[in-house]
């Protein structure tokens, strides 16, 4: 008796265990055995493995220093969001969860960082305008998430390809993409996509409908949180895709996942992509001979004059309300960002501070340092430490945040733009306009439904502003 | 005695499943702890979603179409294995590779078997001359070319089980019976029809019903071959619920979607008994 009570005793608890193991996913455990105080930080795997590098040691050196045990689970992309919504589940897990995107929709069991935010502020000046709206919640009026960084997502164009159809210096025009795009197949007939922008339910398609969309004049929300999604400006956008998915695209855009751009782009497989430098990067390091072709253009202008592109990454880092560590994991985020300098090169410039202030040159006045700051990353994109040639290649960069915005644009980001992002919205829309299983007004009129569907309940759950939409 | 048992029904199924109806009858979210009775607001919600629509016919198809194949194929399989021949062996444990691979890690090379700019496959029918000048199967960007994708991963994936039960049920089979066959002139087809399929029934029903409510619940596949793309159209049930209810933060949504499972699997359940117990009095 006795034996078998033992028995399922021990059973029960390796259940427990392998089910904790399994439910753990695909994690980097740094875990030690017992410390006077703990930090347990949930961590992307980051696009640029340096960076993780960097970061790792750096955590362990600033709880070292503080007495502090210091735990950093790593995660792919994909699995950020089941892992929060598994942690809020259970009421337990990290301290610090880190999102690539929006967090907004964890707001009710984080702690409000606003004066995270306001201690920074005092020390480096304001963060940029899009990390803020990203963060910050104006309709609940709660800081849920603090960035230290964004990431720009610059056009990738192939050099010589574009060289030899007179365009040098890639395109300036969404027009010139299509434009372009006859023309690639006449100088580059190997290239299997001409132009190589994702219509697929993935994250960097989900960015290039953005930018597709509001650059020509059309967006999900307007600022104040109503929705106005069908719209003329949308029907133009959708009507363009379909004209360059016609010219310049294969159906192998409707089924790429966040890899299949850099890799097309790695293997000569196409002349454009919309991407952050991770897929430049890593041609870099495994010295691909299309490094010598990698060229960087800022967003593209659509038919009205707006030039803007998603931001391709948005650190929101928050602190849970079940943390028994939200002092220390306050002064962690504090001190991450204080490290924006170090954290901008261990990501090989592909992550921007979002308080630009955090890396200025030592010494500068608070009232200076978001210049200092941003001479600072414009120095190192024109001179690039990383090694390509010529060292400016990534010069476009320098003044990205001038054509980078939030997802939520003209709006701040809500759980709404959030689960719209998360359950392919627009991806959907644009990839039925452009393939024609849909005409692009049944696409709209399909999408907007679905999206105003979404905005209404998270309403209900006054959380998201706005009602009058269209 | 039965403790143990009745436990883990209690937890692992009982509680799961009345979880999962009453989420569905709430607004919960995937960030919040706070939940509302809506009553059967998701599920008319989800209703009139085309995705939903089109999801619902591709679990169906998808479960169909596979099984059919594994059944046949493991016939051919099980047959081929209960002759002898040298390595058999080695055949048998090749078969059996597929069912004990991790298939988050098999499904990695068949993404690279069936990627749509680097398919292998259409790589080897370029060198051999099938395709012409612009020419291409987009396997997974295009809703027919993408089932045909999930189906194939799945059919890999069962075969080896289906072949297992299959032997098992053939070698059952005394050969007295075969040989009483052919002593009153029985033919290949005749035997096949009189003799191995009616014998066979009660395992190859068990092999049957486990195959179909493994597949009508399975989202594994779908979510890493294609995340239900092409714009939402390889979807199935289960990986669609979780799209909405997990990815999406509408676990009130997603627990409808996935309750939609719920008639099949008692019919399938229900057979499966009966047919568990046939073979027992047996």
């Amino acid at each position: 008796m006795e034996t078998r009570r033992r028995f399922i005793v021990t059973g029960g608890r390796l259940v427990l265990a392998g089910a904790a193991a399994v439910a753990a996913g695909p994690t980097v455990f740094t875990r030690s055995v017992a410390a006077a105080k703990e930090l347990k930080v949930l961590q992307w795997s980051h696009f640029v493995p340096a960076y993780d590098k960097w970061f790792d040691p750096w955590a362990k050196e600033w709880g070292a220093k503080r007495g502090v045990e210091v735990t950093v689970d790593h995660v792919s992309f994909a699995d950020v969001v089941p892992r929060a919504t598994a942690e809020v589940a259970a009421q337990s897990g990290h301290d610090i969860h880190m999102f690539l995107g929006l967090a907004s929709a964890f707001e009710e069991h984080v702690v409000d960082l606003s004066d995270v935010v306001a201690t920074l502020e005092k020390k480096h000046g304001k963060p940029v305008e899009l990390a803020r709206r990203s963060t910050y919640n104006p309709f609940t009026r709660k800081q849920f998430a603090l960035s230290d960084m964004w990431v720009p997502d610059p056009g990738n164009y192939h050099k010589k390809v574009w060289t030899d159809i007179g365009m040098p210096n890639g395109p300036v025009t969404y027009e010139d993409l299509s434009k372009a795009a006859p023309e690639v197949k006449k100088v580059a007939p190997q290239m299997q996509i001409p132009i190589g922008i994702g219509l697929s339910q993935d994250i960097d398609s989900n960015m290039a409908v953005c930018n597709i969309l509001w650059c020509h004049g059309g967006s999900i929300q307007d600022k104040d949180g109503n929705v106005v999604l069908n719209s003329p400006e949308t029907l133009k956008a959708l009507e363009y895709t379909k004209r360059l998915y016609s010219v310049g695209m294969t159906p192998a855009v409707l089924s790429w996942n966040a890899a299949s751009n850099n890799q097309a782009f790695n293997a000569q497989e196409t002349s454009y992509i919309l991407n952050s430098i991770s897929a430049y990067r890593t041609a870099q390091d495994n010295k691909l001979p299309v490094v010598e072709h990698y060229f960087f253009t800022p967003a593209l202008k659509g038919p009205t004059g707006i030039m803007l592109a998603s931001e391709h990454v948005m650190s929101g880092y928050v602190v849970w309300k079940f943390s028994k560590n939200q002092d220390t994991a306050k002064e962690f985020l504090v001190a991450l960002v204080d490290a924006s300098r170090e954290s901008t090169l261990g990501s090989k410039l592909y992550n921007f501070p979002s308080f630009f202030g955090a890396a200025a040159d030592p010494g500068t006045p608070v009232a200076k340092r978001p210049q200092s700051g941003t001479a600072w990353v414009e120095k190192q994109c024109k001179q690039d430490p990383f090694g390509s040639n010529p060292p400016d290649k990534l010069m476009v960069l320098a003044d990205s945040l001038k054509w980078s915005t939030n997802l939520g644009y003209p709006g701040s980001a809500n759980p709404a733009e959030g689960e719209i992002f998360d359950t392919y919205v627009l991806t959907d829309m644009f990839a039925k306009a452009a393939t024609g299983a849909l005409s692009p007004k049944d696409a709209m009129t399909e999408a907007s439904n679905r999206a105003k569907e979404i905005f209404t309940k998270w309403r209900a759950k006054k959380m998201v502003g706005g009602g009058k939409d269209r | 005695m039965l403790a143990p048992a009745l436990a883990y029904i209690l937890l692992l199924v009982a509680l799961p499943f009345v979880a999962a109806v009453l989420l569905s009858l709430t607004n919960s979210s995937a960030g919040s702890l706070d939940v509302s009775f809506v009553g059967f607001r998701n599920f008319r919600a989800v209703v009139g979603n085309p995705v939903f629509k089109r999801a619902l016919w591709n679990t169906f198809v998808f479960t169909f179409v596979s099984q059919v194949l594994v059944i046949a194929f493991g016939n051919i399989l099980a047959r081929a294995l209960m002759r002898r021949f040298r390595g058999k062996t080695i055949a048998r444990f090749l078969i059996l590779m597929p069912w004990a691979a991790p298939i988050s890690l098999a499904t990695l090379g068949w993404l690279w078997i069936f990627d749509s700019t680097f398919s292998v496959i259409n790589w080897v029918l370029k060198v051999v001359g099938y395709f012409g000048p612009g020419q291409w199967y987009y396997w997974l960007g295009d809703p027919t070319l993408g089932m045909v994708a999930i189906v194939t991963v799945h059919v890999w994936r069962m075969l080896p089980f289906s072949t297992v039960i299959l032997i098992a049920g053939l070698s059952s089979i005394p050969a007295e019976v075969h040989e009483a066959a052919d002593i009153d002139g029985a033919g290949t087809l005749s035997k096949a029809f009189y003799v191995t399929v009616p014998m066979m029934l009660p395992i190859l029903s068990v092999a049957l019903l486990f195959g179909v409510v493994f597949t009508f619940t399975d989202m594994s596949v779908v979510y890493l071959l294609t995340r239900g793309g092409p714009f939402n159209s390889t979807h199935v049930l289960a990986s669609l619920a979780f799209q909405d209810g997990v990815l999406g933060g509408d676990v009130g949504r997603g627990a409808a979607i996935a309750i939609f499972l719920l008639p099949v699997l008692v019919v399938m359940a229900i057979l499966t008994l009966r047919v568990s117990r046939r073979a027992e009095v047996a």
